[in-house]
C-alpha cells in the first residue's frame, strides 16, 4: 500500500515527458532522436500506470501494454529507416535531409 | 538528499497547502531550463556543463523537498523511500540521455531510466508490466538501438574511437527548445497540482482493493482477454505489418558482380543416391531441378 499521492507519479511521468520532448528537438543524432520518443513514451506508461493504480481499475495497465506494443513497432520500422537512410548519405546528422524541409 | 531528510525530519505542521504555488513551479521551471541549457551538448567548455548540471540538480532537490513536504501535507502522508530513489534515478537517467553527446551512452542511461521506471511500475503494484518493460525495452528495442548505433558508428569513423561525430556535440536551437520543453512541463505541473481534486475518482466505491492482493497478472489477463479482445489482436496485427514494414524499408538489394563467361552448372557424373530410400534420390542438373538422376524405367 503506497503512501505517495498520485501527484507524484504524474510528475515524475510529465518532467520525463518533458525531457524527451526537449531531447528529440535539440539532438540532431537521428537515433538518439528516436531513443527521445521512447523516453516520452516511458513519461506515458508511467502516468496510464499511476492512474490505473489510483482508479483502481486495470485500464491503466491494459493500455500501457498497447503503448509498449506501439514502441516496440515505432522502433522497428525507425530503425529501418534510419538504416535506409544511412545507406543513402552515410552519416546519421538529421540536418543532412534538410531539403526535406521543402 | 540532505535537503529532503532534513524537509522529512521537520515536523511540517504549519503547511497544510495542498499544492505547490504556481509561482514557485514557474520559478522552478524557469531556473531548470537555464541549466539545461548550459547541460546540452554545444561548443562550451565543461566548466559550464558542469555549472548547468549543478544546477539542473539543485532544482531537482528543491522540487522533491517540495514534493516531500507536498507528501506530509497531504491526508495519507508518510513517505515511501523508494519511489524517490526510483524517481531521481530515472529522471537523472532521462537527463543524461538528453545530453551525453555519445549516442552508446545515451541509449544505456536509456536503460537505467528503464530500470527505474519498472522499479516505480512494481510501487504501483504493476508487475506484469515491469517485467514487460524490462524485457520489451531493455532487452529487446535497447539492443536493437545499440547494435544499429555500432553499426553506424563502425563505417563512419574507423579513424580513431574517441571521435565523437560533429553532430552529436552541438546541439540544435538548444534555447528555443529548452524554452518549449520547460513550458510544457510547467503547464503540466500546474494542472498536475493545482487541479488535484479531479484527479482523483469522485466516488471511492470503484477503488477496488482486489488490485492489491495476490499479484494481478492473473486479473490483467482476464481483463484483457473479457474486455479488450479486439485490441489483442489489432496490436498482434500491428507487430506483425511492423515486422514486415521494416523487413521491407531495410532491405537491400544485393548486386552480383560476376567476371567471365556465366558458366552453367553440369554434373558430370551420376549422382549416387546416398542409400535405398527413394526419398533421398538426388537431382542432376540446373534447368529442371526435377530431373532425376535415376529415372524409374
Amino acid at each position: 500500500m503506497t503512501q505517495l499521492a498520485l501527484q507524484h507519479y504524474l510528475a515524475v511521468g510529465a518532467i520525463m515527458f518533458c525531457i524527451g520532448l526537449i531531447g528529440f528537438m535539440t539532438r540532431r543524432n537521428l537515433i538518439v532522436m528516436f531513443l527521445c520518443t521512447e523516453l516520452m513514451f516511458q513519461g506515458v506508461a508511467i502516468n496510464l500506470i499511476a492512474f490505473g493504480k489510483f482508479h483502481g481499475n486495470l485500464s491503466g495497465q491494459a493500455f500501457t501494454i498497447f503503448v509498449l506494443v506501439i514502441a516496440a513497432v515505432e522502433a522497428s520500422m525507425a530503425l529501418g529507416l534510419v538504416v535506409l537512410l544511412f545507406r543513402q548519405k552515410n552519416t546519421l546528422n538529421a540536418d543532412a535531409w534538410k531539403e526535406l524541409k521543402g | 538528499m540532505v535537503l529532503v531528510s532534513s524537509a522529512l525530519s521537520i515536523p511540517l505542521a504549519a503547511n497544510t497547502t495542498a499544492a505547490i504555488q504556481p509561482v514557485m513551479i514557474l520559478l522552478l521551471c524557469a531556473a531548470a531550463g537555464i541549466g539545461t541549457v548550459f547541460l546540452l551538448p554545444g561548443k562550451r567548455e565543461a566548466s559550464l556543463r558542469n555549472i548547468g548540471g549543478l544546477i539542473v540538480a539543485a532544482i531537482g532537490l528543491i522540487f522533491a523537498a517540495l514534493l516531500v513536504k507536498f507528501a506530509a501535507g497531504t491526508a495519507a502522508g508518510g513517505m515511501n523511500v523508494y519511489f524517490w530513489v526510483f524517481a531521481a534515478i530515472a529522471l537523472f537517467g532521462a537527463v543524461r540521455v538528453v545530453t551525453h553527446p555519445r549516442p552508446v551512452y545515451a541509449a544505456l542511461y536509456f536503460v537505467l531510466t528503464v530500470f527505474a521506471s519498472a522499479g516505480l511500475f512494481i510501487l504501483l503494484w504493476a508487475e506484469f508490466m515491469a517485467a514487460a518493460l524490462v524485457l520489451i525495452y531493455a532487452g529487446a528495442i535497447l539492443v536493437t538501438y545499440v547494435f544499429v548505433i555500432m553499426l553506424a558508428a563502425q563505417s563512419t569513423s574507423t579513424r580513431a574511437a574517441d571521435v565523437v561525430a560533429e553532430y552529436d556535440t552541438i546541439s540544435r536551437e538548444p534555447l528555443a527548445a529548452t524554452a518549449v520543453g520547460f513550458a510544457l512541463m510547467g503547464v503540466l505541473l500546474f494542472v498536475i497540482f493545482d487541479k488535484a481534486a479531479d484527479l482523483y475518482p469522485t466516488t471511492t466505491s470503484i477503488a477496488d482493493t482486489s488490485l492489491q492482493v495476490d499479484g494481478n497478472t492473473q486479473e490483467l489477463g482476464r481483463y484483457l482477454f473479457q474486455h479488450q479482445l479486439i485490441n489483442v489482436q489489432l496490436s498482434g496485427l500491428m507487430l506483425t505489418l511492423g515486422m514486415v514494414g521494416a523487413i521491407l524499408i531495410a532491405r537491400r538489394k544485393v548486386v552480383v558482380h560476376q567476371s567471365g563467361p556465366i558458366v552453367p552448372e553440369v554434373l558430370n557424373t551420376p549422382a549416387t543416391p546416398t542409400d535405398d530410400s527413394p526419398y533421398s534420390i538426388p537431382v542432376s542438373g540446373t534447368d529442371n531441378p526435377r530431373a532425376k538422376a535415376f529415372p524409374e524405367t
